[in-house]
């Protein structure tokens, strides 16, 4: 299949201004495109981090399920219900 | 000896008023579990519901509950599958929740035809803090199903027989609505900026 003759490219640009009036001043701005929308998604994915918070609440979720009474002897054997 | 933490990398931001978690992790395997899973997961969670607060609580829910499942669990499928499994059917239920409340626009009938006309690449963009902001706003523009597929494609780890198994559909009829998929995310995507 022949690739499209427009393929987009990934590249980075610097933009220089000059505020008048004042000692000039360089600002870069980094423009970026992405080849396809799945990597415009795994871009944000990468970038997208578990918070602390969120991994500090599993941590105690999983926790208290160990601290759990073991289920008595005859719950075991006729099976474990939801109280 | 103190139990190894394995944590993932986490914001760097303390949190102010949480309580002070135990250190370490009571069982080693399922730390290994987290530890390669989280990530993924909580993305789609994050991206999926389009709420930080509600991403948290189904965290919770999820691996608590594949916490509790993991002794039923022994390689019947790969472990992140089985995860996104258990993280979609919560997402999803969630969703179903709100259905009614929030009539959400489909974006499955926007006019396709009319990418191939843009000139300009509309995922160029300036790298800034509001690029999430903006996917999230495009994909809130999407169905469900579309949304839900371009965030598993985006794992590079699943392939599309996994996709097919999570999203009960063959993997050419995935490949088929992922195309439009990522047209309709297109255009959504243009219109954020």
């Amino acid at each position: 299949m022949n690739e499209p003759s427009h393929r987009l490219r990934q590249e980075t640009r610097e933009e220089n201004s000059v505020v008048p009036h004042a000692e000039q001043r360089q600002e870069t701005t980094s423009a970026r495109e992405f080849a396809s929308v799945d990597e415009l998604i795994r871009h944000d994915a990468a970038g997208t981090k578990v918070p602390g918070a969120v991994t500090d609440r599993v941590q105690q979720a999983v926790a208290g399920e160990r601290a759990r009474p073991a289920a008595s002897w005859w719950r075991r054997f006729f099976g474990e219900t939801n109280l | 000896m103190p139990l190894q933490t394995l944590m993932p990398d986490s914001l760097d931001e303390p949190s102010p008023a949480q309580p002070v978690a135990p250190t370490g992790w009571c069982s080693e395997e399922f730390a290994e579990i987290y530890r390669e899973h989280s990530r993924p997961i909580y993305y789609l969670t994050l991206r999926f519901l389009g709420s930080p607060a509600q991403a948290e609580d189904a965290m919770h829910d999820v691996f608590l509950k594949a916490y509790r499942k993991m002794a039923q669990f022994r390689g019947k499928s790969a472990v992140r599958t089985w995860l996104y499994r258990i993280a979609i059917n919560h997402c999803q239920n969630l969703r179903q929740a709100w259905h009614h409340r929030n009539i959400l626009p489909s974006g499955d009938d926007v006019d396709l035809d009319a990418a191939g006309g843009q000139s300009e690449n509309p995922l160029r963009l300036l790298e800034t803090k509001e690029l999430g902001a903006r996917i999230q706003q495009a994909l809130d523009g999407l169905s469900e199903e579309y949304r839900l597929l371009l965030l598993l494609v985006a794992d590079e780890e699943l392939s599309y027989d996994e996709i097919g198994q999570l999203t009960e559909q063959t993997p050419d009829a995935v490949r088929g609505k992922l195309h439009r998929a990522r047209k309709a995310f297109q255009l959504h995507f243009a219109r954020t900026a």
